[in-house]
């Protein structure tokens, strides 16, 4: 019930050792208070959700490549989450486009 | 009294070593170039140890606890984690007491440092840990960094860190020589729609700031800009560090190189307190 949760489910995934793209049957994440939505979307390894809820990036980029995405492959995926950037730094000479 | 005789910082992408050759050969040259010359220079040097400071990437902590500072005080470390890095699984020599001295100076000079008798040692230590020592031998302090989890401490504070670190380093009576190491940045994305996308710009316009010693506008950046050049561009914090431990200081730059296989401005310099 808790974003906590969801990371500490994944992050014990991936520590298990259950890192093949295939699936995992020895996981058992029924330990974990997870929501039914969190639950279904850890299931369902759906990183697009997983991003949109929150999910530390760092463990994220883990778990995709735990389960046999490339790096391009999950940027593909993310692509559709990816907003607009209108904000810039202090050392762009000029505006930054998303995704340039 | 110990001198911190290199000072210098290093991305530590762990593709430097696990895909070394996905990069384009001269990027990939000039970047190993840069840290051969450190690594002759140090040997030339005579440094004894080094002290590293490197990111967390959840291989020591997870969210239950999680420290801004930690200092590595144990007589070994074990590294590297990750098992597909192609560099040889070994206990490292820690060094405790320069580290135990680095931890109470530490203290007494306003910051709460977290310690470990013994840490895992992942891909941002060990990559550059090993173009420095390729056998593994060279006594080795980590300090891990928190440069991916909000809340982070500010940039301004980790120069200041840094301040208080250059001074713990050189009060330390049983060491000659050693090296000072940051190892991470500069820009690049992580679990994020951007991943594969460097920075360039930013990365210029830092390094150009450290070879000026005009990091105001470096210190007082808010995260959520700095983020901007990528999350993976917190890591500069490494950097900050090192630049205040020889403050004031400027940073040459050896070699930069926005190397997109390894999805990292892929950047060294080499630090020189200004007399």
């Amino acid at each position: 019930m808790s974003l906590y949760q969801l990371h500490r489910c994944v992050f014990d995934f991936l520590r298990a050792g259950e890192v093949s793209s295939g699936a995992a049957p020895s996981f058992d994440a029924s330990n974990y208070d997870l929501s039914d939505s969190e639950r279904k979307v850890f299931e369902a390894k759906d990183i697009a959700a997983l991003y949109q809820l929150g999910f530390h990036p760092v463990l994220l980029n883990g778990y995709c490549r735990a389960i046999g995405y490339e790096r391009s492959d999950y940027r593909a995926i993310l692509a559709s989450q990816s907003l607009p950037e209108t904000r810039v730094g202090r050392w762009h000479k000029e505006p930054e486009r998303n995704g340039a | 009294m110990t001198e911190i005789s290199i000072a210098y910082c290093s991305s530590h992408a762990p593709m430097m070593a696990a895909a070394r050759d996905s990069a384009e050969e001269q990027q990939r040259d000039r970047f190993f170039g840069a840290l051969e010359a450190i690594r002759d220079d140090a040997r030339r040097a005579g440094v004894t140890a080094c002290v590293v400071l490197s990111n967390e990437h959840f291989t020591n902590f997870f969210l239950e606890n999680f420290p801004q500072i930690c200092v590595g005080v144990g007589e070994r470390n074990w590294g590297p984690t990750e098992a597909w890095l192609p560099i040889d699984k070994a206990w490292i020599p820690g060094h405790p007491g320069l580290a135990n001295h680095i931890t109470r100076s530490l203290l007494n000079s306003g910051f709460d440092p977290a310690f470990s008798h013994q840490l895992e040692l992942d891909h941002g230590v060990m990559t550059v840990y090993h173009e420095l020592d390729p056998q593994l031998q060279l006594p080795l302090v980590p300090i891990v960094q928190n440069c991916a989890v909000e809340p982070m401490m500010p940039l301004r504070r980790w120069y200041e860190f840094g301040v208080a670190l250059g001074e713990a380093i050189r009060s330390y009576v049983g060491l000659d020589r050693i090296a000072l190491v940051g190892a991470g940045g500069l820009s690049h994305f992580i679990g994020v729609p951007r991943v594969g996308d460097i920075d360039e710009e930013f990365d210029r316009w830092f390094l150009d700031k450290l070879a000026r010693g005009d990091l105001d506008a470096v210190l007082d950046m808010p995260d959520d800009e700095l983020g901007l050049a990528g999350n993976g561009a917190h890591e500069i914090r490494s950097w900050l560090a090192v630049a205040g431990a020889l403050a004031p200081s400027l940073g040459q730059t050896l070699a930069y190189e926005p190397i997109y296989p390894w999805i990292t401005g892929m950047a060294v310099a080499r630090f020189e307190p200004v007399s």
